[in-house]
């Protein structure tokens, strides 16, 4: 994302990317709780969403906000974003590995967790490839 | 890092958010860096340098060899 130019960049950099991004978000989950019969639901999933967007939108001009809504965005920030992303994904992941622990011991197939624990590794052996590719 | 960003930056009477908009970077990383909290990218050193028209060198110190332990 730091490395992007031009047009691209003004569009990550739009403070209304990731308030737009929220709004379509829970139209598509209202959507799917539609196509689900779980209207309720749905709803709950869109306000929820639009509220945070709302806030990201309207939150004011703290670093967090416009770092979060991207106007604000600079290499500092670029690079606490990598390391929040990076502390996201571990999270993810050992609590992936615990609930797979936990349903083998269950006696359980270990499903979903199996493919999903998986997908993170081969994705942090396939990043860890291209990005050494790429120097 | 230890760098001198706040002296220069303090003898040309400009604030934070006045040299954070001339590099493109915000306030709080002006902040960060004269803090010794952040270490700025090599193309933002070499811009803070070019801006008080010096050499990288004379703006960031480096502790002994310069290498890390």
């Amino acid at each position: 994302m730091s490395t992007a130019t031009g047009g691209k960049r003004d569009v990550m950099h739009s403070k209304w990317t990731v308030p737009a991004f929220s709004v379509v978000m829970g139209l598509v989950l209202l959507g799917a709780n539609i196509v689900g019969h779980q209207l309720v639901l749905g709803l709950w999933s869109l306000g929820i969403l639009v509220v945070f967007g709302g806030a990201v939108a309207l939150g004011g001009r703290s670093e967090t906000i416009r770092g979060l809504r991207g106007d604000g965005r600079d290499e500092r920030f670029a690079m606490l974003d990598l390391q929040a992303t990076a502390v996201a994904g571990l999270a993810v992941l050992i609590a992936v590995i615990v609930a797979f622990i936990v349903e083998v011991a269950r006696g359980h197939s270990g499903e979903p967790y199996d493919w999903l624990g998986a997908i993170g590794g081969l994705a942090y052996l396939a990043a860890v490839i291209v990005l050494r590719v790429r120097g | 890092m230890r760098n001198n960003v706040r002296e220069r930056r303090s003898a040309r009477g400009l604030s934070q958010g006045d040299l954070g908009d001339a590099l493109g970077v915000s306030r709080q990383t002006i902040n960060a860096i004269e803090t010794e909290r952040y270490t700025p990218s090599l193309p933002l050193a070499i811009g803070l340098a070019r801006f008080f028209g010096t050499s990288v060198e004379e703006v960031f110190h480096v502790d002994g060899n310069g290498r890390k332990a």
